[in-house]
Parts: C-alpha cells; sequence; structure tokens
C-alpha cells in the first residue's frame, strides 16, 4: 500500500468490477476522460481479469485510489513507462462525485507521483486533459505538472471539438513543491 | 497506387524486405525514429509478413514510397487512428539516404495527409518529431503542419535528453496542393 495524506493507493482486485463498471457508465465521470462508450459488467469483469491477475512489473502501474477508511473512490494508472526514456504517462478518475474538489484527487497523484520519482526512478510524468476541464488542470498544477503542448480539436465530445492539453512534470521540479518523502511533505 | 508529384504511395510488399532491413540498421536514418536497437532480417520479415499479409485499412494505412521510376526510398502511414474523434498519427522515414533534401518526403507528406483527410474522413492528423531533427520540421512546417508545444525531455537518445514537438494539421486549415 502506498500511503498518502488523505488516501492510500492499493491494487485493483477481481471484486472491485461493479464499482468501477457504474463510473465507467456514468457520463458526468467520463466527460473528462478518454472514455466515451457503455461497459457491460462482464466487459468491466473480463478488463481486470486481464489485468488484476498479472504480478506487477515496471511497464505499468495500476491504482485503487482508497479513503483512509477503506472507501474506493477511483483509479489511477501509470502507463507506457519506458526504461530507456525514464516517463511515463499518468491516468486518473475520481468515479465517487461526492468526493471531488476535497483534495482526494491530488493526494492521490502526489503519491503516485512520488513512487514514479522514487521507486521506479523516473523522471518525467506526463498526461492529457480537456482544456476545459479546469478543476483537474488547476488539481495538476498544484501537484507539479505545466503545461506543455495544446492539441487543436483534439476530441469530439458533447457536440463540439475540444481543445487537448498536454502537462509534464519532471522529478527536480516535483521534488522542490512536495518532497520525494511524505514526511518531508508534511513536515 | 497513390499519385503525388514526385512519388507514389504503394502497398507495402515481401520484396521490399532486404532494404527495409538495411534502412531500420541504418543509425543516420533510426537516429530520428523511435528504434534504437535494429533489428534481424527475421524479426523484420515477421512483422513484414503480418503487414503485407492483410489488406491496408482504416487501422493500419502502411505505405511504401516509390519515385516515380519505381524505386523504393522509405515508408509512410497513418497509425493509432481514433474513429470517434476522426483523427490519426503520421509516421514517416526515407531511408534511402540519396534521396534526402529533394522534396521526396514533403510530397509523400502531402500525399498521404490529402489521402487521410480526402479518403479516411481524418479531421486531425498529428506526428512527433525529435527536437535536434531540424531538417524534418521544416519540411513539416512547409507542408501546412503547425506547431503545438514540446513534451521536456520526454526522449533519452544519444547520452542526453531531449525534447520532442507535437505538430498537427487540421483539414480546415489544409492548403491543398495544387
Amino acid at each position: 500500500m502506498l500511503e498518502g495524506r488523505i488516501v492510500n493507493l492499493r491494487p485493483q482486485e477481481l471484486t472491485d468490477a461493479a464499482t468501477m463498471q457504474r463510473w465507467v457508465n456514468d457520463t458526468e465521470v467520463t466527460a473528462t476522460l478518454g472514455n466515451r462508450y457503455m461497459w457491460s459488467l462482464a466487459a468491466e469483469e473480463e478488463h481486470l481479469r486481464q489485468r488484476a491477475p498479472k504480478r506487477p512489473s515496471f511497464e505499468e502501474q495500476l491504482f485503487a485510489i482508497k479513503t483512509k477508511e477503506g472507501r474506493h473512490i477511483g483509479n489511477l494508472g501509470l502507463h507506457e513507462i519506458t526504461a530507456e526514456n525514464r516517463g511515463c504517462d499518468l491516468g486518473i478518475v475520481i468515479g465517487e462525485k461526492d468526493c471531488w474538489s476535497q483534495g482526494y484527487g491530488t493526494d492521490a497523484i502526489v503519491t503516485a507521483l512520488r513512487f514514479a520519482f522514487s521507486e521506479l526512478n523516473l523522471r518525467r510524468v506526463e498526461l492529457h486533459a480537456y482544456a476545459d476541464n479546469e478543476r483537474g488542470i488547476a488539481c495538476y498544477r498544484k501537484c507539479g505538472f505545466v503545461e506543455e503542448a495544446r492539441s487543436r480539436q483534439f476530441a469530439f465530445r458533447n457536440g463540439v471539438w475540444r481543445v487537448g492539453v498536454q502537462m509534464g512534470v519532471l522529478r527536480p521540479e516535483f521534488e522542490a513543491l512536495h518532497g520525494l518523502k511524505l514526511k518531508e511533505a508534511t513536515a | 497506387m497513390i499519385e503525388g508529384n514526385l512519388v507514389n504511395l504503394r502497398s507495402p510488399e515481401m520484396a521490399d524486405l532486404e532494404r527495409n532491413t538495411q534502412w531500420i540498421n541504418d543509425r543516420e536514418v533510426t537516429r530520428f525514429l523511435s528504434m534504437r536497437y535494429g533489428m534481424s532480417q527475421a524479426a523484420e520479415e515477421v512483422w513484414m509478413k503480418e503487414v503485407c499479409a492483410k489488406p491496408t485499412s482504416y487501422e493500419r494505412a502502411f505505405f511504401a514510397i516509390e519515385t516515380k521510376d519505381g524505386v523504393h526510398i522509405g515508408n509512410t502511414n497513418l497509425f493509432n487512428a481514433q474513429a470517434a474523434d476522426q483523427k490519426c498519427e503520421l509516421g514517416i522515414m526515407i531511408g534511402d539516404k540519396t534521396c534526402w533534401s529533394q522534396g521526396y518526403g514533403a510530397d509523400a507528406l502531402r500525399t498521404l495527409v490529402m489521402f487521410g483527410f480526402d479518403e479516411m474522413n481524418m479531421n486531425r492528423i498529428q506526428l512527433f518529431v525529435f527536437d535536434f531533427n531540424e531538417r524534418a520540421q521544416a519540411c513539416y512546417r512547409k507542408v501546412g503542419f503547425v506547431d503545438e508545444g514540446r513534451r521536456r525531455e520526454a526522449l533519452f537518445t544519444e547520452g542526453a535528453y531531449h525534447d520532442v514537438l507535437l505538430m498537427s494539421v487540421l483539414r480546415d486549415e489544409w492548403q491543398r496542393p495544387a
């Protein structure tokens, strides 16, 4: 378990399928994500069956975000981790809407970045967002991400072309803001 | 076959195998590509058999670049097609170094981009290019690609970290070649 200030990152379990299926079919949740399709429980179970039983490895890290009371409120993944370039992509969803805007996402990302930089020995993490996802982008900035690129007509969602924003954070930038150890940050 | 002004784009053939193997083992060529290990002819053959066995499609639009005299000089493709968002990525390699800086790459790009917009119904075509590949950046800009930003230190090669530039062209802004 990776300990954050107000959340812990734990492995995703097969028993999480129903919860995750509820999030992925909630269009308020997916409006800011890449996914726009409706998922059956069987498809979600199959998705988890392919990933959850695998031994963890360097290439991909998938986490369930849990409150300190153990409530599963979202997921976080580090994808496409490349050994040569020492970088990866980060994806996050807070699926439980009553947990939005309370610092859970920020704490989950800071905890994952700390793991990426101090355990995986990465030096760069990047992510994609829609430019009109102001809440998300404010959170990513707090974590240390800076805007690196703007993609015009990046996706067609809710009837309009949306601008994409690519953000990145390098290890020294993160370390200056949050420290590589939880204790440094809370001290 | 898709006709350009200086080049044609045709389907890949197994007869291209030896040339392709030579190119992807030429570090002067691959230092600009996401390909650092080189590849045996056997491994390249496995990959090419897979590509050649299936018709060119929305998911896999891979073409050999030929001069008008029928000389195979490189390859280009549209990949990572996202149907709902009408977008994809573009890759290109002019493997025959004697053909660099003569307009073949630019013509192949124009031909492929036009095919992407007019036949595949793409709306956005993007590409990534390394910061030290200035010749290619100039070529992409000439063809109509627009700079969108740079992923800082996203690439490690030749002993150092380098930025990777993101460029794209939209159907609305595309200046159709005469």
